[in-house]
């Protein structure tokens, strides 16, 4: 009996303990709050920093909840692109600590990274305490995405921001126009539609050039600033060519900016200013989201977080449902876009990292995510995308096509130093001082300069 | 009696040493102010710190960035000579307009206040404000400045002043020009109207005649304020910044890339600190030297030998 009784007695511990093992997750995930997690730090007041754009403008307006719900106030300021990049450098190298969180260009990641400036997440990731049993980042962002813009050598600092990336915008009131298509086809011998080729690309942007209807085939962002680049690019990658030769951006490898692909993309870029504005040398994002706003561009390449102010926003554009948007058109490199993107990041120096953790877990949290997603944001998770409501964007489809192909670009620490080379040697081009060979090997001089050993030229200057 | 005996007293406190705590505060300032980020500027710029690159973090380098910035940094040369003409033409131009203008006024104009309040609003606003409202100005697509320039077919329908690498310069020399010349108006009329008069009675009773008077009477006693007004000219334009930042960014290309543009880049693109410690050495360098030459302009005196030639 007692052999019996006691039997009955371990099964029952083991069912019991079994039990306990299998629902004590489930437990812990409903017993998990915000409320909770957040109560030690209630009162306190979390800083962070960013670009003054829609995502972040968004994130302001969701901020007042997560302050009601946990008690911790968050206070957001907002800046222009290298502002908000050049203030937080200084914070950063004050260490007075000024951001509890910081919301930066992936590209200034190896910077932070080496320099000793910001913290992995695994930390806080593996506190019960702290980490929302929900939040299971491996499986709801883009991989790929979160690992080149918020990982540095294998180790996670950050979650994605935004998921970044650029496409094509086109008029596709103009190009379905029958009388377009008709003359269209007449002078070029083939159907009118969105390009899926280069060459395409310069036949609607000459067709659609008529200054005296201020409507104009292109714009290039050509004024001697990061968007010179960010452009380029697109080009770049599309030819088939690359600044150094690496599989992921945390990586040195040789450099191939002045390759053949690449002399060929630079010189096709320039051809197009024969079809954008005059003041085309002049202009950076914002100059030509106005130009699209206005109704005055055919087609350009550019940004996804900037479609909402065009395709959406009925008080800024005044084209909105004449849009449409595709991927970059294919050249040598096959279907390409570029990653990018701003992503969280907990600087060492932070006073509150563990309040900043909580709400930047919050905002990657879904209900989050989509509500900034639908306001102009640019969300990392997949499954945002596949919401009815963004599925009505004019642009998710472009948007998400273009993060699955996108290529890295380096984020080593002196991947600033690079991307000012090769800005001020693309605006010499753009201005006629020079050839395009001649700025691609100046370039790619320079930058096996800066890189050193690591980084050699694979297309030697003679 | 008593005001010798407390006259007394202060030089006795004063031999004492009691003048220390009176000048302190202002040695402080100038300790804290200039004397010491100027030195450690000079210091940065003999090490190697760059808050980009791990490696280098600010180890002592002697006058490596010097030699490199001299020798090797054609950049910099670019830069450097693009500002020495930039200061030239613009301060000339202010000056040569600036001095016309007050004298308009001085000779011809009774009611001077109005006149002169108005003159001061270009010089009043924020360099980056002045930056953008040219920047909107001379907006290729929206900019009024481009319309009317279009429209009187000064400017061709086909290009911009801000894309066209030869337009650049010149309008931001023009804009230079339209903020500061009331500036030089301004002191030229305040030191016109401070001048005595019976220089200019005795040289008339003498029978000189206007253009003798201005050579020889009105120059000579202007001196020391011409020297001032193109000291201080010559220095802001030589740190000319913000308009060009907003309006050009340095470009198209280099066309616009001045040296205050250049130090920012190295410093606050690049982060390479310790280069642009020396770069902005070297600005600071010029700067001392210009002063040195105003200097001795405005305390020139002729020689008892040259006065007697003239």
């Amino acid at each position: 009996m007692l052999g019996n009784g006691s039997t009955i007695r371990m099964l029952t511990i083991t069912a019991a303990l079994s039990a306990v093992m299998t629902l004590g997750p489930v437990s812990h995930a409903a017993a998990w709050s915000l409320e909770e997690a957040a109560a030690p730090y209630k009162g306190a007041t979390i800083r962070t920093i960013g670009e003054a754009l829609p995502p972040l403008e968004a994130m302001k307006e969701l901020a007042p909840e997560f302050e009601k719900r946990t008690g911790i106030k968050v206070e957001i300021e907002m800046y222009e692109h290298s502002e908000a990049v050049s203030k937080v450098m200084l914070d950063l190298n004050s260490k007075r600590g000024r951001y509890d969180f910081i919301i930066q260009p992936h590209r200034e990641l190896g910077k932070f990274v080496t320099n000793g400036h910001v913290v992995p997440v695994d930390a806080f990731m593996a506190d019960p305490q702290l980490r929302d049993p929900d939040f299971k980042p491996e499986d709801q962002l883009y991989q790929r995405l979160w690992k080149e813009i918020s990982w540095y050598d294998g180790k996670d600092y950050g979650f994605p921001f935004t998921a970044l990336t650029m496409y094509m915008w086109y008029r596709s009131d103009l190009l379905s126009d029958d009388h377009e298509k008709e003359g269209f086809k007449a002078k070029y011998g083939y159907d009118l539609a969105p390009a899926q080729n280069w060459q395409q690309y310069r036949d609607i942007a000459e067709w659609f050039t008529r200054p005296d209807q201020r409507l104009f085939g292109t714009a290039l962002q050509g004024k001697r600033h990061e968007a010179l680049w960010y452009e380029w690019l697109n080009f770049l990658y599309s030819f088939g060519g690359d600044m150094l030769e690496t599989k992921s951006g945390s990586e040195c490898g040789p450099v191939v900016v002045n390759s053949p692909q690449a002399i060929a993309a630079t010189e096709y870029y320039k051809s197009l200013k024969a079809f954008s504005p005059p003041d085309t040398l002049n202009y950076f994002w914002d100059d030509v989201m106005a130009l699209m706003q206005q109704g005055e561009v055919a087609q350009l390449i550019m940004w996804n977080d900037s479609t909402y102010a065009v395709a959406v926003d009925e008080t800024a554009s005044t084209v909105v449902g004449k849009m449409g948007f595709d991927l970059v058109p294919q050249g040598d490199g096959g279907k390409v876009a570029q990653v990018e993107g701003w992503t969280y990041l907990i600087p060492t120096e932070s006073k509150n990292k563990e309040a900043a953790y909580l709400f930047v877990q919050w905002m990657m949290d879904y209900d989050q995510q989509l509500r900034q997603h639908l306001h102009g944001g640019a969300s990392a998770r997949p499954d945002v995308y596949a919401s009815a409501d963004v599925q009505k964007l004019p642009y998710s489809k472009a948007s998400m096509e273009s993060n699955e192909v996108a290529k890295p670009k380096p984020t080593v620490p002196l991947s600033g130093e690079m991307t000012d080379i090769l800005v001020r040697e693309l605006s010499s081009y753009l201005a006629d001082e020079k050839s395009a060979k001649e700025a691609l090997d100046t370039s790619a001089q320079e930058i096996s300069t800066l890189l050193g050993s690591c980084a050699p030229m694979k297309y030697p200057v003679e | 009696m008593n005001r010798t005996k407390q006259s007394a007293r202060g030089q006795y406190l004063l031999d004492r040493g009691a003048s220390l705590p009176l000048i302190l505060p202002a040695t402080l300032l100038v300790l804290v102010f200039l004397v010491g980020p100027f030195g450690y500027m000079t210091y940065t710029a003999m090490t190697d710190l760059s808050y980009a690159n791990p490696d280098q973090n600010g180890a002592f380098i002697g006058l490596d960035n010097f030699r490199h910035l001299v020798r090797n940094d054609s950049i910099f040369w670019n830069s450097f000579w693009l500002t020495i003409r930039f200061v030239v033409v613009s301060v000339t131009v202010e000056f040569l307009l600036g001095f016309f203008l007050a004298w308009l006024i001085w000779r011809f104009i009774e009611r001077q206040r109005l006149l002169t309040t108005l003159l001061l609003v270009p010089m009043m606003l924020a360099p980056v404000a002045v930056g953008l409202i040219w920047r909107l100005l001379l907006q290729g697509d929206f900019g009024m400045v481009t319309y009317y320039l279009h429209k009187i077919g000064l400017l061709s329908r086909a290009s911009a002043v801000f894309s066209s690498p030869d337009l650049v310069m010149p309008a931001i020399i023009a804009i230079d020009v339209w903020q500061w010349t009331p500036f030089v108006t301004l002191i030229v009329l305040a030191g016109l109207m401070s001048l005595p008069k019976s220089p200019f009675e005795a040289a008339t009773m003498d029978g000189a005649g206007p253009w003798r008077q201005f050579i020889d009477i009105m120059l000579p006693l202007l001196r020391p304020i011409i020297a001032l007004v193109l000291l201080l000219r010559g220095i802001d334009a030589f740190k000319e910044f913000d308009k060009v930042f907003i309006m050009t960014g340095g470009g198209p290309g280099t066309v616009s890339e001045l040296l205050s543009i250049y130090a920012y880049r190295v410093n606050f693109k690049n982060w390479n600190l310790g280069y642009g410690a020396a770069v902005a050495f070297m600005v600071y360098l010029v700067v001392l030297i210009l002063c040195s030459i105003f200097y001795k302009a405005v305390y020139w005196k002729p020689s008892a030998r040259q006065a007697r030639a003239r």
